[in-house]
């Protein structure tokens, strides 16, 4: 990276790190509001990625969520596991479900879409009715919080926001390494033509199998971390169609090409909707968010946040896989 | 026993025809364009409403308040086409997006005008019982089961016999040879959207008259139409309708033998099947 | 002289004058409710019967008023953590509302950890009252239901009884815990759970019609459910004397909604429709929400205007106390012993109301009539009788 830009990233870092605790940790509304975009914003990423990277468009990535919230939950709550394992364990479990997942990747680009929210269903169906482990629609309560380490309280919003920033970031890292290494050369010539690809030898579908793996992997570890944030779970909550369609959302408005898009158009997308269109609407104001979905794939189908830096693509959002 | 079982075969062959209804427009439309309309769900939950606004503020049986749902339900297939055909590149994913944002436009729009509770038909005419020996259904069951027949029937002759049903399996087999064909295609996917909404006018008011209606019904139908399509495999009209009928039957057996809970478990598994064993479905055709 | 008494008329007076405005004041209450989601409908009644508490305690009050602050929880539990939390920073003295024991865990936790109690008539599932809070406190319980119910069958002398129930937690742990009670006293039981996304309810009916051969359906679920199998019924016409449902059932909503579905029907039902309110508490409560909704109350408003009118009076008794930030509330709100629209009300050290019994309706012509437990009934049972 250029100096310069290395000085704006790391400025941006302190300010994330530093300014907004300080300014906001004393209203725990906002708080709230900004660590549950950040969740969002995670999940939104690893959509971006698998769609960028993977070429897969996905409408069921609450499965991998939800996957991951109740895996991290029930190894801490039932075989002990101390959170910070479990976490990463966590992830694992989605990338496990993803390998049910694998025989769809036969399916042409629209119908792998909705194959995975066929599984999102099913995952669903099993949680409900596994009642011996899962608790079944009871759900599971009083999840264990985020510890208290050298005197800071983790499970304190602040302290959550820490963590679930340190998430989103370093998945953001994990993203741009993939992207640039001979990895991301290959998928990025994948997209060009898949038959010369293939006659080079590389092989897309296992390509494509590691980038649903990846992407299932950090939506697996935000589930988790919400688990333990809201200390709460139950099937319809963590495989709700919210944790699909807000993260869609949130990455085309805020540019779905880019890495820091999916971010910070979560962040925009999710307090517009709870502070704005809430208020005024609060009944069906998620009408918004669609007509706001239908928008941008018509008008600006690189995301908002492009055109306002001034940046330019091609304007493509999704090249044929 | 088989009292028991010749019921649950009955009401699931009842089920899976409402259940064929919803599926073929979705497949038509994707067999013309290759786009998966994700609002099809809501466009059902479009007529069902429609069908209990006239009930509710005119008195109306659902039945008569069937040439409204087609109007309301075909207008607003009719706009999903418009936008769908203005997007730029890449339709076939850009689509699922779009009719993605208007599926949740149209589940939020309904629920702003119609709040949240459950909707289902007072007319007594259309739940009353139908016997035959130990057959048991209501009434709009039967009737929406002879009209659902009579609509497949109308769709195969139409895609068969007349020119422009034939025009749109040229447009769905090969776009450019159609066109230079003299097929405007614009026109037919025009008209795929039109006759998906048609359909899905008939399979809400359906619904509404024999089972009950919310606001969140759009999406579970989209998706059961999804897996009706991916278990007929792609491009088989027939194949949709045995599909149907299939999910239906196992649905009602689940839920008389096993436990109504795995009812819903049941067609997910099936549609898993397919899709390890058989990934062109029952009829499809392999394509590359 | 003249002056000197003047001034001092004035001085008091301005005196009274300001420990009156002292003393009156104005308390904000946080109301966490579903207004939106699958619990709208429920939550929006349980509200309008808070509105109607605040409304009526405010008239009759002197010196202490309450002021309502809503948040929609969306039926959602992270949402209602959030409202939670919010109401707190705003400075609310307790929360009231709350429904669907799996928003309502999260939820009343967020009070805890607050320091603010929470009321509700909206959560019956047993694990509720085995936090050890001494913030939590709620007007009914699961026991209270299946009571009404197991007093209902009694009352029928059912030998043979089908439950069909809801795979959600609250039904299963009544249907559950009547399957049980029945079983003890040796009456034959068959148990079909259901899922959520069950509509054709034929099936299951054919199974009770032509296997259990029961003489009472009992039923555990909601609106929806009950409609399903009602209508299944009627199309299949099982040879049974009677159908009992639990709430949600013998409501004035249920018997416009459906009419042809409900004659003869059996539910839970507070009072009977028409409601005769015979104490001025009732019948202050039925006109002011006359007067601001133009309708008639219905049980969730009944709920919702008992706990509210509870919560009031313990703030109001904390405030002369003046024990009201050092958790007076709570202790005011323990020591609650009265009757009211739902019968006597007091809190055991977990919470919990002991006293509540729920009582059973029948949906008889237009009317609704309570026919269980004998002292509250207002007619017959109209037995054995079904819709068709």
């Amino acid at each position: 990276m250029r100096p310069d830009r290395r000085l704006v990233v790391a400025a941006t870092c302190v300010a994330l790190y530093v300014a907004v605790p300080v300014l906001c940790a004393s209203n725990l509304y906002l708080m709230s509001m900004i660590v549950a975009a950040l969740t969002i914003g995670g999940i939104a990423l690893a959509w971006a990625l698998l769609g960028n990277l993977g070429g897969l468009v996905s409408f069921g990535h609450a499965a991998f969520f939800g996957v991951g919230s109740y895996a991290s939950a029930l190894l801490v709550m039932k075989a002990g596991w101390p959170i910070a394992a479990a976490l990463p364990a966590a992830g694992m479990v989605a990338v496990l479900s993803a390998v049910l997942v694998l025989p769809a990747l036969r399916l042409r680009g629209a119908y792998f879409a909705l194959a995975v929210l066929a599984y999102a269903h099913i995952f669903r169906i099993v949680t409900t009715e596994w009642t011996s482990l899962t608790n079944g629609a009871k759900g599971l309560s009083n999840i264990p919080r985020f510890p208290l380490i050298a005197g800071f309280d983790f499970a304190s919003k602040t302290g959550a926001y820490l963590i679930v920033l340190t998430l989103v970031l370093a998945f953001a890292l994990i993203y741009a390494r993939i992207r640039s290494s001979h990895y991301g050369l290959a998928l990025r010539a994948m997209h060009e033509s898949e038959a010369a690809t293939r006659a080079v030898g590389v092989n897309s579908t296992l390509l494509k199998a590691m980038m649903l793996f990846v992407s299932a992997f950090m939506t697996g570890v935000m589930g988790a971390f919400n688990a333990h944030y809201i200390n709460f779970l139950e099937p319809d909550y963590a495989f709700s169609g919210l944790w699909t369609m807000l993260p869609i959302v949130a990455a085309i408005f805020g540019g779905y090409r880019t890495i820091t898009g999916p971010i910070v158009g979560a962040v925009v997308v999710y307090l517009a909707d709870q502070l704005v269109f809430k208020e005024v609407m609060p009944v069906g104001h998620q009408i918004i968010l669609g007509a706001l979905l239908g928008l941008m794939i018509l008008r600006a189908p690189d995301g908002l946040l492009p055109l306002l830096t001034f940046r330019r693509r091609t304007g493509t959002i999704l090249r044929h896989a | 026993m088989t009292e028991l079982t010749l019921q649950a075969l009955w009401s699931g062959v009842l089920l899976g025809s409402s259940y064929a209804l919803i599926a073929l427009g979705l497949a038509v439309v994707f067999g013309t364009m290759h786009v998966i309309n994700l609002a099809h769900g809501e466009l059902v939950v479009l007529a069902a409403y429609v069908a209990y606004t006239c009930e509710s503020q005119l008195g109306l049986n659902p039945l008569l308040a069937i040439p409204a749902a087609v109007i309301v339900v075909c207008a607003a297939a009719a706009l999903t086409y418009l936008c769908v055909d203005r997007i730029a590149k890449d339709r076939e994913l850009n689509s699922l997006l779009l009719t993605y944002g208007i599926a949740v436009m149209l589940t939020n729009g309904v629920l702003m005008l119609f709040k949240a509770d459950i909707r289902s038909t007072k007319s007594t005419w259309l739940t009353d019982a139908v016997v035959m020996g130990p057959l048991f259904s209501m009434r709009s069951e039967i009737v929406f089961f002879i009209v659902a027949l009579a609509l497949m029937a109308l769709l195969w002759w139409w895609l068969t016999r007349t020119w422009s049903g034939r025009a749109l399996r040229a447009v769905a087999s090969n776009r450019d040879a159609a066109r230079l064909m003299g097929i405007e295609p614009r026109r037919i996917e025009l008209a795929s959207f039109v006759v998906a909404g048609l359909l899905a006018a008939f399979a809400g008011v359906a619904i509404y008259s024999f089972g009950v209606v919310s606001p969140s019904l759009g999406t579970t139908l989209t998706v059961k139409a999804f897996v009706i399509t991916v278990l007929a495999g792609m491009g088989s009209i027939p194949g949709v309708l045995v599909g149907a009928l299939l999910l239906g039957i196992v649905e009602t057996m689940t839920t008389t033998f096993g436990s109504s809970a795995l009812q819903e478990l049941a067609g997910m598994v099936l549609f898993l099947v397919v899709l390890f064993v058989m990934p062109n479905g029952l009829f499809g055709r392999a394509r590359t | 002289m003249m002056r000197m008494w003047i001034g001092r008329a004035a001085l008091a007076m301005s005196f009274a004058a300001v420990c009156g405005a002292a003393l009156a004041d104005e308390f904000l209450v946080g109301v966490e409710v579903p207004l939106s989601g699958a619990l709208a409908r429920v939550g929006t009644g349980m509200h309008e019967g808070i509105s109607v508490a605040a409304d009526v305690f405010n008239r009759k009050s002197g010196k202490h008023k309450v002021k309502l602050i809503t948040i929609d929880d969306e039926s959602s539990p992270a949402k209602a953590v959030a409202a939670v939390e919010k109401l707190a920073s705003q400075g609310v003295v307790a929360i009231d509302g709350g429904y669907g024991s799996n928003n309502i865990g999260p939820a009343s936790d967020a009070a805890n950890k607050a320091g603010l109690v929470y009321i509700t008539s909206g959560g019956v599932d047993e694990g509720l009252t085995q936090r050890g809070f001494n913030t939590f406190y709620r007007i009914n319980n699961t026991a209270g239901y299946s009571k009404a119910m197991l007093g209902l069958l009694a009352d029928m002398k059912a030998s043979n009884v089908s439950i069909v129930y809801l795979t959600k937690e609250a039904t299963s742990a009544l249907a559950k815990d009547v399957d049980k009670a029945l079983t003890a006293k040796g009456v034959k039981t068959t148990m079909h759970p259901f899922d959520a996304s069950v509509t054709d309810f034929k099936p299951i009916v054919n199974k009770i019609k032509l296997q259990d051969k029961p003489d009472v359906i009992a039923m555990v679920g909601y609106e929806t459910d009950y409609a399903g199998i009602l209508r299944a019924a009627k199309v299949l016409k099982p040879d049974v004397k009677a159908m009992v449902g639990v709430w949600s059932l013998a409501t004035t909503k249920m018997a416009e909604d459906f009419p042809d579905l409900m004659d003869n029907v059996y539910g839970t039902a507070l009072l009977p429709f028409p409601a005769e309110f015979t104490t001025a508490d009732g019948k202050d409560f039925a006109d002011t929400y006359k007067k601001l909704y133009g309708k008639e109350p219905d049980y969730l408003g009944q709920f919702g205007y008992v706990q509210s009118m509870l919560l009031f009076e313990a703030i109001a008794r904390a405030a002369d106390n003046g024990t009201l930030k050092s958790g007076g509330v709570a202790t005011e709100l323990r020591k609650t012993n009265r009757d009211t629209l739902i019968g006597r009300v007091q809190f055991d050290e977990k919470g919990d109301n002991p006293n509540f019994s729920h009582r059973m309706g029948q949906h008889q012509g237009k009317k609704i009539a309570v026919v269980w437990p004998a002292e509250s009934a207002n007619a017959k049972m109209k037995f054995p009788g079904v819709p068709w």
